[in-house]
């Protein structure tokens, strides 16, 4: 099955599901960070580690089959030991297709010891009537930094439809050792008025949520400052127990992208000491 | 389950705007909202206020609120803070964040000095949330469980609604009508908070969140959230 046959076909109840899986271990050698294992079980794999980035070793996730529909299961698990770097992110969008009845799930699992990690993936794509229960769950000790985002585009609204069926059942989570210090779960139902509630997303298709650990009170006037002129998101930063939280709203993916890519712009100097080069990836 | 008169007597106790815990000074993000123009009249005031109701308030405060009260009622002191602690990380805002635990505080300060022991802890103590007193009052004083949530929303209902008199501004008039639209949901709030898995607990009102961050920053405020 390749991805032009999958894509928006109404795929039945009775598909079987996908089974994928990945687990990626970085450790840090004496001048740069490796991938010291990698296991993969099903269509997720892992393209060879570059290093654009001085010591950082930078990774592409990638999904060959372009797209997750009801029944599937993609569990992605990245651990970081001590001083190691990495910087992962995806080379196309990921998309979860419609869905009769079966609920299509990912779980990224980010364990880091005193390890810096980036969780930077494109944006994903819901299709309208997609049922679909992801959370990614970041388990960090005080001497590790994250910066991670989670975007997301609810409808196909270059064809003008809106996520009106279906639901996506959302998670973001940072734990430090056994505290949780933020804890984000969404539940986005078509049927419902989240979509054009003014409580909710107000009318926007485009959701995205960035955190970074740990940032300053000086980190958060940086980061607002670098985004004040943007007129194409509406978005909100604040710091909540050493963690940054920036919320935004758009109509269009790309905003939202290019306004976190700018924040990460911003922060990563500051939380990392590095400076910001963007995957040549995200420009293709 | 009825609740005996001294039961209500301690419910209405806890839910009035006399208790001295300061509930006043925070509008939850409302204030923003107003400035941004966002919420402009009754009808705004009332979709808001609903909608926080129903997508925050039910299946975050309540449902944590719920699990509380059973582990105070069963004197489960760490499995009540584990809650409390999970539900202080859902608040997505430093203001947010705050207010949770100023309230948490107060109210423990208040039971401590009515001599309820256990809440001498919470008077000082990151992980106080409000719901947490809330929850250990209702199970120290016999409030049933759906009572100390009907009074939870209700008391939450009834600060918004005067929020929202002073900021929009609304008379006094809209805010009864307000509230009158808001008490028939309150049961329903209840039995959503009832039935909601541990896994999906949470909020989901991304504007709350969006404008309670910009508030931060607003230029003349009344409210502290």
């Amino acid at each position: 099955m390749n991805a032009a046959v999958r894509d928006d076909q109404l795929i039945s109840a009775a598909t079987q599901g996908w089974q994928a899986e990945l687990d990626l271990s970085f450790t840090a050698s004496a001048d740069r960070t490796v991938l010291a294992q990698r296991r993969h079980f099903g269509p997720l794999r892992v393209q060879r580690p570059f290093y654009p980035d001085g010591p950082v070793c930078n990774v592409y996730i990638v999904h060959p089959p372009g797209g997750i529909v009801g029944g599937d299961r993609l569990d992605l698990d990245f651990n970081a030991g001590p001083g190691a770097h990495a910087l992962l992110t995806t080379p196309a969008a990921g998309k979860f297709y419609r869905s009769a009845a079966d609920e299509a799930r990912q779980k990224v699992e980010i364990n880091l010891t005193q390890a810096t990690l980036e969780w930077l993936p494109q944006e994903t794509i819901y299709y309208p009537g997609a049922r679909v229960r992801q959370s990614t769950v970041v388990r960090l000790d005080a001497k590790s930094r994250f910066i991670g985002w989670d975007i997301g585009s609810y409808g196909l609204m270059t064809r003008g439809e809106c996520f009106d069926t279906g639901y996506v059942h959302q998670g973001f989570e940072l734990w430090l050792g056994e505290k949780p210090l933020l804890l984000d779960r969404l539940h986005l139902a078509g049927e419902g008025r989240i979509f054009d509630a003014l409580w909710g997303l107000s009318g926007h298709c485009v959701l995205g949520t960035l955190l970074a650990y740990p940032a300053k009170p000086a980190d958060i006037d940086a980061a607002r400052a670098a985004l004040e002129s943007r007129s194409d998101v509406t978005l909100g930063i604040s710091l909540v127990d050493g963690v940054l939280v920036a919320r935004l709203l758009a109509r269009h993916a790309d905003a939202a992208t290019q306004a976190f890519a700018e924040l990460w712009r911003v922060l990563r100097p500051r939380l990392m000491q590095r400076e910001a080069v963007s995957p040549r990836i995200w420009a293709t | 389950m009825k609740t005996d008169s001294s039961a209500l007597l301690r419910l209405l106790q806890l839910v009035s705007p006399a208790l001295p815990i300061g509930a006043y000074h925070f509008s939850q993000g409302l204030e923003y909202a107003v400035e941004s123009r966002l919420v402009h009249d009754e009808a705004t005031a009332a979709d808001w206020i609903g909608g926080l109701a129903a997508h925050s308030i039910a299946t975050l405060d309540l449902s944590i609120l719920l699990r509380m009260h059973a582990a105070w009622n069963n004197n489960e002191v760490d499995e009540a803070r584990r809650w409390s602690q999970r539900l202080i990380a859902s608040r997505e805002t430093a203001e947010l964040r705050a207010e949770d635990r100023h309230l948490g505080c107060a109210l423990a300060r208040v039971l401590s000095d009515l001599g309820i022991a256990v809440a001498d802890g919470w008077r000082v103590n990151e992980d106080s949330s409000y719901a947490a007193m809330f929850g250990l009052a209702a199970s120290h004083w016999h409030i049933s469980v759906d009572d100390a949530a009907t009074g939870y929303a209700w008391t939450w209902c009834e600060n918004q609604v005067l929020a929202a008199i002073k900021l929009v501004p609304l008379g006094q008039r809209a805010g009864q009508r307000l509230l009158d639209a808001l008490i028939p949901e309150i049961p329903r709030l209840v039995s959503i908070a009832a039935q909601i898995e541990d896994a999906d607990i949470g909020i989901s009102t991304p504007m709350q969140g969006i404008l309670s961050a910009r508030h931060e920053t607003q230029y003349s405020r009344l409210f502290r959230s």
